[in-house]
This record gives structure tokens, C-alpha cells and sequence, in this order.
């Protein structure tokens, strides 16, 4: 048969973000494929250059659209490392409570994800109606749903609402008892199951190729890879968490150690919760005017845990008033490129958008 | 397994291999050195077999003052949980680094986007020279210092230029007299006629 050549993308239900994969299909399997980034490109590095230290706060959080807490929080650790600065004990668990929230809302947009390409759109719709509740604490918090610029160098931007304790726990608990109906409507399910069981394979020789991290590595080494514990960042080593994982990666497992997740978040938000200390949440972070403060020069890399994997900020600053140069370091970059150029051939093409999906691809930050 | 101890691993691999001209201790799991072009390719060999097997970021800086790149390449450890950065300065003029892909399969689309934002070219990796997310670029390199993208937009996308008798006014649309019209209509109903 003709080799022939079908595109994935920029628009299709199964994509996530405005990337194109390019197939070249003979029958129904994938001979070649590649991905064609640059439809999200928005020279975000350059403009970080061109703006204050204050100024990337407004700018930063639209590197990755589904879960943009993290870039917030890389950034902030970056420029506190090269400041030397200690934050308030208060604003380190506001920041997890805000970590984790985001944590669980970018895992049920990306298990929710899985409705798509299967044709079962009742589990997108239930995801997303739990999102959307945290969306509303969110608003509550920060006066924003997706894009909250709350976590800022130095702290958060200012203390939590009065009675938000309440309405965290009423979703926590609303969440944890229809964790069950997740799994039935998705993972559990005989029509997805023989979708996602025993393919869309990672194995564990492809996770050190490419340099995979987050959910692929965990399912495919049977080892706690969390940044979260191998090295903690803001309190995250006085809470206690399991981090799951699994021996045997099919994308059946990868979706079963994000429903996992999701039950360990709640548990973190409810230890933060209790454990949480009243005072100060936020510092002034340099010296200088209000607005153009300095950092110290430098050059620090700033990684944090993501929904999907290692998510860092490469800071240089020369002490000016503006970074001299970040990079970021996308947590799909490796897949999103190299792996969809060598592993997603030999797929079919029913199945190239699941493994875009359960290979946690996040365009946005490939493009930056 | 103390994470001192991990800086102290990687001390021990760089300094049998090369002469840092600079180190530097950023925190507990994070160490920064700045080596010179040769011993770059040694230096990540060995730490890649001494556990430091994940290549977390490749990517470079400008400094336009020294006349220098500054390629920088960042190696994780799981087992031994620490960072470690390794810096070189390249000649600007002549950016030429050569590809470390024999030893991390990952560095490919790295380095093709190296060159495409700083224009550093990496012998040893066949594809470097493909474009990746710049469709159609026709400048300089943009993350280079002395690209300015104000002038590169007010370059590309001149802005409008109007002659003097400009005017909004259409001769064949009525729209602004008819919104006169019903505005006058509407002063007659309040006013009962007499004009104010």
C-alpha cells in the first residue's frame, strides 16, 4: 500500500494545546512521524528579558495553560535562590495548597482527556465539572480562575480568604467520594479497557533515552522519582505522601498512578491545612525602588514538580534590574519531540492520540 | 545518604577530568561549574556513568560585552538526588560546539533549537540545521542580545500611513446621517417639537 500522509492536529479533539503531528500512515500503522511545534511559539524567553522582575509575574504563568502554578512557583524559587531569601513559614504551605489544587485540576483535565480520543465524553464532562469547582476556589483565592499570579517572589500575594478552609474540605471530600466513579467511568471501564491495556507501551530502557520524567518515569522504574521527595521544596518534606508508581508501563497504568495522585494531593491539602501557622505571607524581596529591585547576579536552576514531570527555570541574572536570560524547561519536551519522532511509530492511528494524551504532551511548553 | 556527599561524587569526577575555572555551590543538591570547551565532552561521559544519566536542559546565553556564548548543559541524578551544571564560553563569532549526542540520545532537539534561537552550530548532530519553531525566519537569531524585536515588528509589520484628506466618511454609506436623524426624531418626541 501508498505511504501516505495525515495530519494530527493543529485542531482535533484528541490534541491538547495547537501542536501538528505529522503521520506518514501505510494502511492503519504509523511508519513515520514528527511533531511540527511553533503555533503557541510567543517568544516568552525574549520578553522576559525585556521586562522587571515584577513585570514576569503578570507574563510567566501563560507558559503552560492547564496547570500554570507551577511556572509561578519555578520562577519564584529561582529568583529566591539568587536573592538568598527566606520567605514566610505561612506563604511555603499557601504555595502547596495552591500547588496541589493545580495539581489535581491539570490531572483530571488530562484523564478527562482520555474521553476524547475513546468517544466516552461522560468522563471528560465529569472531569471537568470538578475542575471547574476548583476553578471557583481558585477565584476565591486569587481573584482569577486560570491564570492567578498569585504565588510571587518573596511569598504569595496576599492571605487567604476568610472561610476558604471550609470550602476546601467540602471539595475534598466530594472529590475523594467520587474518586471511585472515575475509575469505573474510565480506567475500569470494558469499552476503554481494551483501548489502553497493553499498549501505548514506555519501557524503562526509552525513560533514560529521552530523559522522560514525571508519571512515564515513575510507571516504567518502580521508584519514587518525585521531585516532591528526592528533593523537597517549600514543606513538602513535613507532610507525609506515597508517591505510586508501577512496574509494568501500558497507558492503562500511567492513568491509574494520575487517579493515584489525585487521592495523595488530597491528602497533602489536608495536612497543609491543619498543619498550616498563622502569620506573614509575603516579604519585601530586594533592595531598591518599589518596583525596580535588583538580583543578584547569578546563575540558578529552579526545578519543581509537575503534573507531568521535572518542570524548571534556567535563571542567569547579571544583577540587573531584568533577568539577563531564562530558559525553560519544558516537562514534555523530551516526548513531545524526540519521542513522537522514534516511539509513535508502529501505533495505529486510532491510537496516536491516546498516546499523545496519556504521554502527558503539553504543547504550550514545548513552544514557549 | 546525605546530599553533601552527592557534591562531593560530582567534585571528585570534574576535577580528575578537567581544571574548573569556576565553581560554584548554589544549594544543597545543586553545583555549578564552568569548564573549558575540551573538557566539556569528558566531563558529561563520566558523570553520565557515575549516575548522572538524565540530561534535564541544554541551552545557552549571550554575552555580547565578552564576545561569548555560554553553552550550559544541566544532568540530573535520581539515586543521588542532586543537579549539576555544566557552563562553557564559546567564541561568539564562531559559534561552534560540538554535539554531545553520542552520550545523551535526548540533547537532539535541544541542540537544533540552540542553533535556531542563538545560531550556535553543533557538528555531530545531522539535523541541527532544520528549523523547529521559527516558521520562515528571516533575521538574525532572536535570542541573541542584539536582536530587537521592536525593530524586527516595526520592520515587518509597517504601521498604516493615512494622506491628510483622510476621512472615515463614506459617501455612499447614510449610517451617521441616519443616527442623526433618529437622534433628532427622538429630540422632537421629548421635547414636543420645539427646538431647544
Amino acid at each position: 500500500m501508498k505511504e501516505m500522509k495525515l495530519f494530527l492536529g493543529p485542531q482535533h479533539p484528541g490534541m491538547h494545546g495547537n501542536a501538528s503531528v505529522h503521520l506518514f500512515v501505510d494502511g492503519d500503522i504509523i511508519k513515520r512521524s514528527y511533531l511540527l511545534p511553533g503555533m503557541l511559539h510567543r517568544g516568552f524567553e525574549k520578553q522576559m528579558e525585556r521586562k522587571l522582575w515584577v513585570n514576569n509575574i503578570a507574563l510567566i504563568p501563560r507558559v503552560c495553560v492547564p496547570e500554570p502554578d507551577i511556572n509561578e512557583m519555578s520562577f519564584a524559587c529561582a529568583a529566591e535562590k539568587l536573592l538568598k531569601l527566606e520567605i514566610p513559614e505561612r506563604a511555603h504551605w499557601i504555595r502547596m495548597i495552591i500547588l496541589e489544587l493545580a495539581r489535581i485540576s491539570a490531572h483530571l483535565m488530562a484523564y478527562g482527556g482520555l474521553g476524547g480520543p475513546t468517544g466516552n465524553y461522560t468522563l471528560m464532562y465529569h472531569a471537568h465539572v470538578d475542575r471547574n469547582l476548583i476553578l471557583d476556589i481558585f477565584e476565591k483565592i486569587t481573584g482569577a480562575r486560570v491564570y492567578h499570579q498569585y504565588i510571587v517572589i518573596g511569598g504569595v500575594r496576599m492571605d487567604l480568604p476568610q472561610g476558604i478552609d471550609k470550602d476546601i474540605r467540602d471539595f475534598l471530600d466530594g472529590l475523594e467520594s467520587r474518586i471511585g466513579e472515575y475509575r469505573d467511568l474510565g480506567i475500569d471501564s470494558a469499552s476503554i479497557i481494551k483501548r489502553i491495556k497493553d499498549t501505548i507501551m514506555l519501557p524503562e530502557s526509552v525513560v533514560w533515552e529521552l530523559g522522560v520524567t514525571g508519571i512515564g518515569m515513575r510507571s516504567a522504574t518502580d521508584k519514587p522519582y518525585d521531585l516532591r521527595k528526592v528533593m523537597p521544596y517549600a514543606r513538602y518534606d513535613q507532610v507525609e505522601f506515597d508517591v505510586p508508581t508501577s512496574n509494568y508501563s501500558d497507558a492503562r497504568a500511567r492513568l491509574d498512578i494520575k487517579i493515584k495522585e489525585v487521592v495523595q494531593s488530597i491528602r497533602i491539602i489536608r495536612q497543609c491545612l491543619d498543619k498550616m501557622p498563622e502569620g506573614e505571607v509575603r516579604v519585601k524581596p530586594g533592595r531598591g525602588q518599589s518596583m525596580r529591585w535588583t538580583v543578584p547576579k547569578g546563575y540558578v536552576y529552579a526545578p519543581v514538580e509537575s503534573s507531568r514531570g521535572e518542570f524548571g527555570y534556567y535563571m542567569v541574572s547579571n544583577g540587573g534590574t531584568s533577568p539577563w536570560r531564562v530558559g525553560v524547561r519544558g516537562a514534555s519536551y523530551p516526548q513531545g519531540l524526540l519521542g513522537v519522532e522514534k516511539y509513535l511509530p508502529g501505533t495505529r492511528i486510532d491510537d496516536a492520540a491516546l498516546w499523545i494524551d496519556t504521554m502527558g504532551i503539553c504543547s504550550p511548553e514545548i513552544d514557549r | 545518604m546525605s546530599s553533601i556527599n552527592n557534591i562531593d561524587v560530582i567534585d571528585q569526577v570534574v576535577l580528575s577530568l578537567s581544571k574548573p575555572l569556576l565553581k560554584d555551590v548554589i544549594d544543597q543538591h545543586q553545583v555549578a561549574y564552568e569548564l573549558e570547551q575540551k573538557d566539556v565532552f569528558n566531563v558529561l561521559s563520566a558523570l553520565k556513568l557515575k549516575g548522572w544519566k538524565q540530561l534535564s536542559y541544554l541551552s545557552a546565553v549571550d554575552w555580547p560585552n565578552e564576545v561569548k556564548f555560554e553553552v550550559v548543559y544541566i544532568l540530573m541524578n535520581w539515586e543521588q538526588p542532586s543537579y549539576v551544571q555544566i557552563r562553557t564560553k564559546i567564541d561568539r563569532n564562531q559559534p561552534v560546539m560540538p554535539s554531545v549526542l553520542a552520550i545523551f540520545p535526548g540533547a537532539k532537539y535541544y541542540e537544533r533549537e540552540a542553533h535556531e534561537f542563538f545560531g550556535i552550530h553543533f557538528p555531530g548532530n545531522p539535523e541541527y540545521e532544520k528549523p523547529l519553531i521559527l516558521e520562515r525566519w528571516d533575521d538574525i537569531p532572536p535570542l541573541r542580545k542584539d536582536f530587537d524585536p521592536s525593530a524586527y515588528s516595526a520592520k515587518k509589520f509597517p504601521s498604516r500611513t493615512y494622506p491628510d484628506s483622510f476621512s472615515v466618511k463614506d459617501e455612499n454609506n447614510k449610517i451617521l446621517e441616519k443616527k442623526a436623524e433618529k437622534r433628532k426624531r427622538a429630540q422632537n418626541l421629548r421635547t414636543g417639537g420645539e427646538s431647544s
